[in-house]
This record gives C-alpha cells, structure tokens and sequence, in this order.
C-alpha cells in the first residue's frame, strides 16, 4: 500500500467536498489503485487540524457542522495555513480556499509556499491562475513539482486533462463555451418562462445557486477567470484577467430573447479564446448548436488543428463534482511520481 | 474566400458531352452546385447548359476554363455571382430613441445591407431590443460592418449581441 500525505487549504463547501469524496472513494482508491490518500492537515482561516497519522474526516466535517471552524478539532492549533504548509510533511497541497480576483490571496502565497517546499498542488482556486498563471507555471517547473487545477474550470467537466493528456498531439487552435452554470440557469429560465433577470435571479438566489452577490456570475467575471486560464493552459497564450473584455449578462431582456426565439436561436453568456481575441459576450447561439445547453450545465468546443472540433459538456460546479476534478488530479500526480 | 461561378456552356448533342465538360471543374477543385440543360433553346447541334460552381480562387478558375476550351466546350458567358453571408446581430438599449435610422444608415452605407429588422420596445422608459439580419458580400466587409457597429454601440450605449461565428 503506497501513502499519499495531503494537506487542504480551505475547508469550505469545495473543501469539506474533498473530505466526504475521500471516505467514500477510499475503499475504492485501495483496491484499483494500492493507494491510500492520507489528509494530514485541514488548515481553515481559524486555525489548523494537524494529524500525522492521518486525520478523522468524519471528525473534521462533524466540527465543522456543529462548530463551523477547524480550530474545535482535537488538538487543532492556531497556525495559519502558510505555516503548515511551510513546517508539516506532505506530498501535496489542496487549496481550496475562495477565489479572490482582485489580489488572488490567500491561494496566491499558498500555492507559491507549497511549491517552494516541493510540494505539488492541485487546486479549484481561479484568482490566483487568473492573475498570475505564469508565476505560478513557472515556480512548478523550478521545484520540479506538479501543479494542477482542473477543477478550476468547468467543476467536473475534464477540458484540462482531456485537452493536455488525451489530445497531446493537437493543437488546440480556440475555445468557446459557457463556463458558469449560475448564469447559464438564470439564462436558461428566461428564456423558457419569459421573466425579467431580477427575478429570475432572486429566484436562483433562493436556491442556492447564486450567491447574495452575484456580481462576480453575472458581469461575466467568473467566466473571464476561467477563460484566462484555459488561454494559458491550453492555448499558451500569456494573458491574465486584465486582457479580457468582458460583457455580463445584466442588460439582457425578456424582449431579446423572444426576438432570439423568433429566429431558433437563444442568448448565451460565451466565453472565447483564439490567438487574436479573449472576450466574453452574450452571444446568439442557434438552438441545434452543441453550445445550446440548459440550466447549470456548463460546454465548452474545442477547437483542435486534427481533431477539429470536440465538445464536452458537464456539471460546472457543485461540492461533490467539482471533487472529482481535484481526486483525479491527485491520482494523476501519485501516478507520474511513481 | 469562395466564388460562385456561372458557366454557360454550348455542348454537342452526342453522349458523354456533359461528363466531358463537367469532369475537369470537381477535378480541378470546383465544387458543382448546379448544372441545367437548357434544352429549349437549343442551337444547332449544341444544346446550352448552365452550370454553376464554387472555386476558391482565380488561379484555379482560370485552370478550369482552360481545359474546357481545349476539351472543345464553347463557354458562351462567364460570370461570378457575389455570394452573400447574411449575419444576425442584436442591440439592446434605446435604439430608437438613439436615432435608429441613423444606425441603419452608416451600416448600409459600407454596402452591407440591413435586410430584416425586428423590434421590441416593452416600454416607452425600458431598454428596447432590436435583431438584425445584415447581409454582407465579402470577408473584409464583414470586419467592417462590426467595426461600425461596434463603434455605434459606444456611442449610443448599445449592447451588441453577436452571433457565435462572429
């Protein structure tokens, strides 16, 4: 049985994600793979959980629904999280902490710390990716560890992986896609109900699918992120959130999209690289097109120089899928290690 | 970007002329979208065909033509029909308080031409919505036409909603 140690940074809704996806893949994990993931480290902004052996995840979710913060662990210590990345033994680094488009902290200093102490990371946070992916791409290469961040974009939609590991003799020439579900639904609804934005968007409020400030959704700025990470991912194109222009969905009326409907076709917030633009734009989009999808799912086309164009299409967020993205690429890195 | 080609052709009246005459244009990289036998306008012995094909340029259309001619094909006319993309375009905003007739215009003043319009205007106060469908002739006009439009919207705080091959 071969041990991973990991430490997560975060433990939020994608972070505590991680925890349930581990107990219920471990079993699984030990008999495909002789692996063990072991959390060694659950680091939030209260403090750190630190068990060496190995951390009861069950324990650690159980604090946090009763007590909401990590510190009430037995034992957890107030360290920050950069700390425990910088002092304890692990393999890999899950950060996991909220996406800041402004500075990218705390994921930015997190990320750079865990590489520095050779330590691979995978992560979902897109600020950080979004404002200093070379940076980042470059620290990696000089420590020699692996950085990771499929579940950055798309939740559990593998454009990364697909794009680098299954495709690795195309080039990939440009994307399009949608890549927020929460606009994608409040899109999706107005379209089939024919209701103003506002309350399409208190409605989706309610359900948890937008959050109290939907700015980020619905100015087009989450979209932008991804789409500046996918660039320079895929695309090797050096760019950073500043080079989009970006163009939200507020001004969208029931009114637009009945004259779209007219015509077969609907309005769709479309995120685009090519090697001359990166632009997000609510676009009209054919109603048979394979970009047409509803609710929160999100797509994306590739556009490849063989393979010509491959579309995928998938759940762009939510705890446990998005997991799925950070577990495969942590098995990918136990896997290139060996 | 594609020509469509024109061809009126005379043809001999005889067996295996028209594969005679149409076997060179796919050979040499026509794409054939239509060919008609004008059989009541028959000419002496020739019979007047029509036929009309894409090309994607003018080295190979001269080609074409040559290997005809040598073939003894009589090319009676030549011509190249424009082929015309028609592109759909939304704006959002005041735009017919923002004069819409002065939109109109400086779009079809480039030689794009505003075939269809269609408006929504929910309220006198609310941003009305307008759907176009421009119909363009060539690539670089194309450019233009949103580069025109783009410069409008700024003006006129207009939302431009493209369509995906945009």
């Amino acid at each position: 049985m071969e041990e991973l140690k990991v430490q997560l940074v975060g433990f939020g809704v994608i972070g505590q994600g991680f925890a349930k996806v581990l107990l219920r893949k471990q079993n699984m994990l030990t008999e495909k793979y002789g692996l063990k993931i072991k959390v060694v480290s659950i680091s939030d902004i209260s403090g750190t959980a630190i068990d060496e052996k190995g951390i009861d995840l069950k324990k650690a979710l159980k604090v946090m629904e009763e007590k909401r913060a990590i510190i009430h662990y037995p034992n957890a210590k107030e360290i920050k999280a950069i700390e425990a990345i910088e002092s304890l033994d692990a393999d890999v680094v899950v950060e996991a902490t909220p996406s800041n488009i402004k500075t990218g902290e705390p994921g930015l200093s997190h990320m750079l710390k865990a590489m520095e102490n050779g330590k691979h990371v995978v992560t979902s946070n897109k600020g950080p990716l979004a404002l200093k992916f070379k940076e980042l791409k470059e620290t990696a290469e000089k420590n020699n560890v692996e950085f990771r961040f499929e579940a950055s974009v798309g939740g559990a939609m593998p454009i990364i992986n697909l794009a680098r590991e299954t495709l690795p003799g195309d080039k990939i020439l440009a994307i399009q896609g949608i890549l927020n579900g929460t606009t994608n639904y409040i899109l999706t609804r107005m379209t089939k109900e024919e209701i103003p934005l506002d309350i399409v968007l208190k409605e989706a409020q309610e359900m948890g699918i937008a959050e109290t400030d939907p700015t980020y959704d619905i100015e087009g700025i989450d979209t932008a992120s991804k789409l500046v990470i996918l660039a320079n991912a895929l695309l090797g194109i050096d760019v950073t959130y500043k080079d989009v222009k970006v163009e939200g969905i507020r001004r969208i009326t029931p009114e637009a999209i009945r004259l779209a409907k007219k015509d077969n076709q609907v309005i769709k917030l479309i995120g685009e690289v090519r090697n001359s633009k990166i632009e997000v734009a609510p676009r009209l989009v054919p109603e048979n097109h394979p970009l047409n999808v509803d609710g929160v799912l999100n797509v994306a086309m590739l556009e490849c120089d063989i393979a010509g164009k491959i579309t995928i299409i998938g759940k762009g967020a939510g705890a446990i899928e998005t997991n799925s993205a950070i577990l495969s690429d942590i098995i990918n890195i136990w896997r290139n290690c060996r | 970007m594609d020509m469509r080609i024109s061809l009126e052709l005379e043809l001999k009246d005889k067996p295996g002329q028209l594969v005679n005459a149409l076997e060179p244009i796919s050979r040499l990289g026509g794409n054939i979208v239509s060919v008609v036998h004008i059989r009541e306008e028959i000419k002496g012995e020739r019979v007047p065909v029509h036929v009309i094909f894409d090309v994607d340029n003018h080295g190979r259309l001269e080609k074409i033509l040559k290997e005809l001619e040598e073939r003894d094909v009589l090319i009676s006319k030549v011509g190249e029909e424009k082929k015309k993309e028609r592109i759909s375009i939304m704006l959002i905003g005041h735009v017919v308080d923002t004069d819409l007739k002065d939109t109109l215009d400086r779009i079809n003043e480039l030689g794009a031409k505003v075939v269809d319009l269609d408006l929504e205007m929910p309220h006198p106060e609310k941003e009305s919505s307008a759907k176009m469908n421009i119909e363009i002739s060539e690539d670089i006009m194309k450019k233009k036409v949103f580069e025109v439009i783009e410069k409008i919207a700024e003006e006129k705080n207009l939302l431009v909603i493209k369509s995906l091959e945009a």
